[in-house]
C-alpha cells in the first residue's frame, strides 16, 4: 500500500482529515480472511474454468489439453448451443416467474395472515430440503405419471389442451416429459429460494404503513400496489435472483422431467465435461452461461432500483 | 477527486497485477497433461506371494454374498487360496470411475487397486492409453479355455491378452404388455405411431447407435463414416418427430413399470431383476447388442499374481454358475450351463443366463473407436440425447 | 390558507352541520373491553382531545372513527351519514399516526400527495407546493423520511393528511416521539393550522398539558369510558372525580364530613375545622367527602401570622420539604393528622422562602375548593413516574 502515497496531489477535503497510516492498513488486514475465501473458494476455480474454455480444442482428456488462448471455443459453443441457452433462460424465466406469483402469496399469508402458524408454515416450507433434490423431482415423475389421477384430472377440465395452445407441452395430452414438467419441476425446487427473501422483506413491513395507506384513500388492492409491493422490493430482487441463477443452470429437472428436446445448457455442459470429454467447449459454455446470468442481472438490479430503498 | 484517482488506480494496479498473475496461471497452472502411458514402464514389483491380498473395484450389487448355509465364491476362493479380497462395489459409472483414477494412472502412479471392472467401450479405452497390463496367459488358463465363443474376440481385445468379462449382458428392447401389444423390432420403436412420446432409448451410445446402425444395414462392430450419418439422421428424424420420450441410463424401468413409457431400447438383466411379470425382454429382429464388464489389472498393481489367480477362479465352470445364478446376467463361462445343474436346476434353461446359439450369434459388438472418433460419435450423439 | 377552508365547506352539503356523533359506541376484545358504550359529539370545526392514560381506549376509538378497527356495536355518524362500518378508505377522515408512518420509498411530496393521487386528482403540483409551503418543508420536498428530523418527519403527515381536506383529523399522540422543547412548538403550530382550515381536529393524547394547551374540549377517558368532559379550564378548576382531579393537574383530597348545605354553599367539617364549598363545586351532598384544593390555589404563612386573603383556614402544619422551581417554590406542608399537603407559591417576592420545619397555616379561597364523591380512591390517575 505504499505507493499509494505518491499518487496524487491531496485535495483539501483530503488533507482535511489525514487517516493514520496504521489505522489505513487494520482495514486491510480484516479484509484478509474475506480475500482468502474468495481466493480459494472463487478466483482459483474460475481461473480454472476460464483456463478451459481456452484450451485448444484438439486436445482430449487422454492426450491432454493445452490453454492456447483459443478464444473460438467461444464462437463455437455459443453457435452450437444458443437453442440451449436460450431455452435455458427462457425456462428459468418463466420458472422464477411462476415462484414470484407462487411464493408472494405464500409469503404475504405466511407475514400478515398465518398468526400463530407462522413458524409451523416457514418450517413446511423449508420441509422439502431435508430429502434431496433427487429424491424430491423422482417425486414428481409418480405425481404426474401419464396413467395417473394428475393427468387425468388435468384432462377433463381440458388444461392440457390449454397448456398444449400455449406451447407448453404436446399434442400428446400429457404433463411429463414436456416443457411445462420442467419449468414446474423448477418451479417448484426453488420455491423455497423465492419465499424466504420474500418473507423477510414482508415481514419487516409495518402495518401502519398499511394503515396510513387505506386511510389515505388506497383500497387494499392499490394499496397494495403502491405501498406493500415497493417496500418488499429487496425481498423480489433477492428472491429472483436466487431463484433465476440456480434455476437457468439446473439439468437434474430437465433430465428427470424433460424430454429429448427440452434439454437446458445444464445438460449441454454436463455432458461435455463427463462423457465427451470436450473440456474446451464446456468451459467455453460455462464461461458465457455465467456471462449471460451476470449481465441479465446487473440489467435488472439497475432498473429494479434497490438500492434506492432504506 | 484525488480519492477517487487513487482508488482507481489501486483498482487499477491490482487488476493488471491480477491479469498478469492470471495469465501466468492460464499458462502453467491449469493445462492438463498427456496421459497416455507405457503398461511395460509402469510395473511395480509383486508382492502377491508374500502379501497375500488383492483389491478389486467392481460394480454394486455384482457379487453372491454369504448366507445361513451357502458360501459365496469370494468366501471359497479365499479358503482354497488363503488370499484376502479387498472388494469394494465403488464403480457407478464409466466415465465418474476414469475421472477417480486418470489422475494416478495417466501420470504413472498407483491406483492403488489390483482389479477393476469396466464396460468394453471404456476397457478399450484405457487399453488404447496404455494404463493396463497384459495378462500372463499361463496363469489365466481357463479364461482362454473356456470364455464363450461370442466374447472371445472383441474389436479391442481379440486375444483377451489384457481383460476378462466379468459378467455380460444383451441391449435389446423391452415393453410393458399390460399396457402396449407386442414389440418386436427395433424400428417400431422409431416408428409405431401408439408408442409415439412413450419410448426411451439408452444414453449409452455404443448400444443405441449400435441398433441404428443395425437398421441402416451396416455392422456396428465395422462401419463406415457415411453409415454412421445415415443412422444419425435416422435418429434425428426421429426424435424431431417427438418418438422419444428421453435418453436414459437404467432409470427407464421404473417408468417402463409405471407404464409413463411403454417400450424401451433395455438391458436384459434389468429387466430380469425387475421382477415385474408384465415387463417383457426380447432381442429385436435387427439384431443384439452384447456388451461386457472387463476385469482389468491396472499399472503399478502390487498383486498382479493374485489377481490372475482370482480371474482363473471365476472361469471355473461351477463358479461361473454360482455366480450367474445370483446375478441373472449372462455368465461367459463354458461349461457354467451343466454346472448350473447342481447349482440350481431352474435357471439351466434361463435364456438370459444361457441365451441360446441362436440368438448369440445375433449379436453384435460395437466397433473400438480411437479417442478422436470417439469423441466425434458422442458429440454427434449428445446433440440428439442433449439437444 | 383561507381558500382551503373555503373549499372544504363548498364539498360539504350546505344543510346540516357535521358534527362527528359517537352513540354507543363499543370494542370489545376477548379478553377486555377497550370501550364500553361511548356516546359522544365532536362539534364541527372543534379541536376536541381524548385524554387519558395508556390502555383508556382512547386510540381504540380514534382507531374505530378512522375505519381501522369494527366497533363492537353502537354507531359512528359524521352529520347524518352514518359511517361505522364504512370502509377506511371511504370516510372523509385522515389519520395523523403516532410515528407518523411515512412511506420510506416515497420522497415527500410523494407522501404528501398520496391521497389525492388515489382519489384521482389530476395535476396535484400545486396543491402539495402550497400544503409544504403551509407546514415550511418546501425546500424538503425531494428528501425521503428518512432524511429528516422527527419533527420534519411530524409536519409531513400533518400535511399528507391535511392535503386531502379531511371533515375531521384525527392526531394520534402526534407529538409523542418529540422532545420537550420541540413538542411545545409544535404544539402552537398546530392550533395554528387547526385554526386557519378550521377542520375538526380529534386529537389523542395521554399528555395532560398538552390537551388543555390545544383542545376547546377535552374528554377525560377512564377504563373505557369518558370520565369528564368540557373545556379545558372548567375540568381544571372543576373536576368531577378524584381521576380527573389528579390525571389533570394535581390536586390536594382531604377527607372531610359533609354537614350539609347552607345557602348557596356546602359546609364541611375538616379534621376538627370548618370549610365551604359552592354548591356547583359539590360532587357528594352528604356523608363523607373529598375536599380537594388545587396547590397553587393554597397559601400558607408562618403560624400565627396572618394569611393575607381571606379562606378557610387550617392550623398546625409544618413543612417537610421545599423545593425551588425558578418562577414558584413547592413546599410539603405535613398536617396535624398526617397528611401532606402540596402548595405551590408564586415567588413574587413579597416574602422569603420558608425553611424545611417551619410552623406554618394553610389557607384557601372557599371558591377553588371542590367536593369530591368519597368511595372514589383518592389516588385514581395519579401517573407514576
Amino acid at each position: 500500500m505504499t505507493s499509494t502515497a505518491g499518487i496524487a496531489p491531496a485535495n483539501p477535503h483530503d488533507s482535511a482529515a489525514p487517516a493514520p497510516r496504521g489505522r489505513k492498513l487494520t482495514g486491510y488486514w480484516l479484509i484478509l480472511p474475506a480475500a482468502l475465501w474468495l481466493g480459494v473458494f472463487f478466483v482459483i476455480p474460475f481461473y480454472s474454468l476460464v483456463s478451459s474454455s481456452l484450451f485448444d480444442p484438439n486436445g482430449s482428456v487422454l492426450t491432454g489439453y493445452n490453454m492456447t488462448w483459443h478464444f473460438a471455443n467461444y464462437v463455437d459453443a455459443i453457435n452450437d448451443y444458443k437453442g440451449q441457452l436460450w431455452r435455458s433462460i427462457w425456462y428459468a424465466g418463466l420458472a422464477t416467474l411462476a415462484c414470484l406469483v407462487i411464493g408472494y402469496v405464500l409469503a404475504y399469508a405466511i407475514a400478515f395472515k398465518a398468526g400463530r402458524w407462522k413458524n409451523l408454515m416457514l418450517v413446511l416450507v423449508i420441509a422439502p430440503f431435508f430429502t434431496s433434490f433427487l429424491l424430491r423431482t423422482l417425486s414428481w415423475k409418480l405425481i404426474l405419471a401419464d396413467d395417473g389421477w394428475v393427468v387425468g384430472f388435468a384432462q377433463t377440465i381440458h388444461l392440457t389442451n390449454l397448456l398444449n395452445f400455449i406451447g407448453l407441452t404436446g399434442t400428446d395430452d400429457r404433463l411429463l416429459a414436456t416443457p411445462f414438467a420442467v419449468i414446474a419441476g423448477l418451479t417448484y425446487n426453488f420455491l423455497p429460494f423465492m419465499v424466504l427473501p420474500l418473507y423477510a422483506s414482508l415481514e419487516k413491513i409495518d402495518v401502519r404503513l398499511i394503515e396510513a395507506s387505506s386511510d389515505l384513500y388506497a383500497s387494499p388492492m392499490r394499496g397494495f400496489f403502491k405501498v406493500t409491493f415497493p417496500l418488499s422490493l429487496p425481498g423480489v430482487v433477492a428472491g429472483t435472483l436466487l431463484t433465476f441463477i440456480p434455476a437457468a443452470g439446473d439439468y437434474i429437472n430437465a433430465t428427470l422431467l424433460g424430454n429429448t428436446n427440452t434439454k437446458m445448457v445444464g445438460n449441454v455442459i454436463q455432458s461435455l465435461f463427463t462423457t465427451q470429454g470436450d473440456y474446451a467447449a464446456a468451459g467455453a459454455l460455462s464461461v458465457t452461461l455465467m456471462a449471460i446470468i451476470v449481465g441479465l442481472v446487473l440489467i435488472y438490479v439497475r432498473t429494479s432500483g434497490t438500492e434506492d430503498l432504506v | 477527486m484525488a480519492e477517487l484517482e487513487r482508488r482507481t488506480l489501486l483498482k487499477g494496479s491490482v487488476g493488471v497485477a491480477a491479469l498478469g498473475a492470471s495469465a501466468a496461471a492460464l499458462k502453467w497452472g491449469f493445462n492438463t497433461p498427456d496421459r497416455k502411458q507405457n503398461p511395460a514402464d509402469c510395473q511395480a514389483k509383486d508382492v502377491s506371494a508374500t502379501d497375500k491380498r488383492l483389491i478389486f473395484s467392481n460394480w454394486p450389487e455384482y457379487i453372491d454374498e454369504d448366507d445361513k448355509k451357502y458360501v459365496s465364491t469370494l468366501t471359497q476362493f479365499e479358503k482354497d487360496t488363503g488370499i484376502k479380497v479387498d472388494y469394494t462395489a465403488d464403480v457407478n459409472d464409466n466415465n465418474e470411475f476414469f475421472a477417480k483414477v486418470a489422475n494416478q494412472l495417466g501420470s504413472c502412479s498407483s491406483s492403488k487397486r489390483d482389479l477393476f471392472a469396466l464396460t468394453d467401450w471404456m476397457a478399450a479405452k484405457m487399453i488404447q492409453v496404455g494404463w493396463i497390463q497384459k495378462l500372463d496367459a499361463s496363469k489365466v488358463p481357463n479364461l482362454h479355455a473356456n470364455i464363450i465363443d461370442s466374447l472371445k474376440s472383441p474389436g479391442w481385445d481379440k486375444k483377451r491378452e489384457y481383460s476378462a468379462p466379468w459378467q455380460s449382458g444383451l441391449t435389446g428392447i423391452a415393453y410393458n404388455k399390460k399396457k402396449v401389444g407386442e414389440v418386436k423390432s427395433f424400428s417400431e420403436l422409431l416408428t409405431r405411431k401408439d408408442l409415439k412420446g412413450r419410448v426411451t432409448l439408452l444414453t449409452e451410445m455404443r448400444d443405441t447407435m449400435g441398433f441404428m446402425l443395425l437398421l441402416e444395414g451396416a455392422d456396428p462392430s465395422n462401419f463406415t463414416d457415411a453409415q454412421w450419418q445415415k443412422a444419425m439422421e435416422r435418429l434425428k428424424k426421429a426424435d424431431g418427430d417427438g418418438q422419444f420420450r428421453a435418453f436414459t441410463g437404467n432409470d427407464y424401468v421404473q417408468d417402463l413399470a409405471s407404464g409413463n413409457v411403454l417400450a424401451a431400447e433395455a438391458w436384459s438383466g434389468d429387466i430380469a431383476n425387475a421382477g415385474d411379470d408384465n415387463l417383457v425382454w426380447i432381442p429385436p429382429e435387427e439384431g443384439i447388442m452384447i456388451w461386457a464388464d472387463n476385469m482389468l489389472i491396472p499399472n503399478l498393481a502390487t498383486h498382479k499374481d493374485n489377481a490372475e489367480e482370482w480371474i482363473n477362479y471365476y472361469y471355473e465352470p461351477e463358479v461361473g454358475a454360482k455366480l450367474a445364478n445370483y446375478n441373472s446376467y449372462i455368465c461367459p463361462v463354458k461349461g457354467a450351463q451343466e454346472a448350473m445343474e447342481k447349482v440350481n436346476p431352474e435357471n439351466v434353461h434361463n435364456e438370459l443366463i444361457f441365451p441360446t446359439e441362436k440368438t448369440l450369434s445375433q449379436t453384435h459388438g460395437f466397433m473400438a473407436l480411437d479417442e478422436a472418433k470417439s469423441r466425434t460419435y458422442e458429440g454427434d450423439f449428445s446433440s440428439v440425447t442433449a439437444s | 390558507m383561507s381558500q382551503l377552508h373555503e373549499s372544504t365547506t363548498t364539498d360539504r352539503p350546505a344543510s346540516g352541520s357535521r358534527d362527528l356523533r359517537l352513540s354507543g359506541l363499543t370494542k370489545e376484545y376477548a379478553a377486555f373491553t377497550a370501550v364500553k358504550s361511548l356516546d359522544l359529539v365532536m362539534p364541527q370545526g372543534s379541536f376536541f382531545a381524548l385524554l387519558g392514560p395508556s390502555g383508556c381506549g382512547k386510540t381504540t376509538t380514534l382507531r374505530m372513527v378512522a375505519g381501522l378497527e369494527t366497533p363492537t356495536s353502537g354507531a359512528i355518524h359524521l352529520g347524518d351519514t352514518e359511517i361505522t362500518y364504512a370502509k377506511p378508505y371511504k370516510r372523509p377522515v385522515n389519520t395523523v399516526f403516532q410515528n407518523y408512518a411515512l412511506f420510506p420509498h416515497l420522497n415527500i411530496s410523494k407522501n404528501v400527495a398520496f391521497g389525492l393521487e388515489r382519489r384521482g386528482v389530476k395535476n396535484v403540483g400545486q396543491q402539495v407546493a402550497d400544503m409544504l409551503e403551509l407546514v415550511e418543508l418546501t425546500s424538503q420536498a425531494h428528501k425521503k423520511p428518512a432524511q429528516m428530523s422527527g419533527g420534519q418527519q411530524q409536519r409531513v403527515a400533518l400535511a399528507r393528511a391535511l392535503i386531502n381536506q379531511p371533515e375531521v383529523l384525527l392526531l394520534d399522540e402526534p407529538l409523542g416521539a418529540l422532545d420537550l422543547k420541540l413538542r411545545r412548538g409544535m404544539q402552537l403550530e398546530l392550533k395554528r393550522i387547526q385554526t386557519e382550515v378550521g377542520l375538526t381536529f380529534v386529537h389523542v393524547t395521554h399528555d395532560q398539558e398538552e390537551a388543555m394547551t390545544m383542545a376547546d374540549t377535552i374528554a377525560v377517558m377512564n377504563q373505557g369510558v369518558i370520565e369528564q368532559m368540557g373545556a379545558p379550564n372548567d375540568l381544571y378548576e372543576n373536576p368531577k372525580t378524584t381521576f380527573v382531579a389528579n390525571f389533570l393537574g394535581q390536586s390536594n383530597l382531604i377527607e372531610a364530613e359533609i354537614q350539609g348545605r347552607e345557602g348557596g354553599q356546602v359546609k364541611v367539617r375538616v379534621q376538627g375545622a370548618l370549610a365551604s364549598i359552592p354548591t356547583e363545586r359539590a360532587h357528594s351532598e352528604s356523608g363523607k367527602g373529598w375536599l380537594g384544593i388545587r396547590p397553587e390555589k393554597v397559601l400558607i404563612a408562618e403560624a400565627g401570622h396572618p394569611i393575607d386573603a381571606p379562606g378557610d383556614v387550617i392550623t398546625g402544619g409544618f413543612i417537610t420539604d421545599v423545593s425551588f422551581v425558578g418562577v414558584s417554590t413547592q413546599y410539603m406542608v405535613k398536617m396535624p393528622w398526617g397528611q401532606e399537603l402540596m402548595v405551590f407559591e408564586q415567588n413574587t417576592g413579597a416574602r422569603r422562602m420558608l425553611p424545611v420545619g417551619t410552623k406554618v397555616d394553610v389557607s384557601w379561597r372557599p371558591e377553588y375548593a371542590f367536593l369530591l364523591d368519597a368511595s372514589q380512591d383518592a389516588k385514581a390517575g395519579i401517573e407514576e413516574d
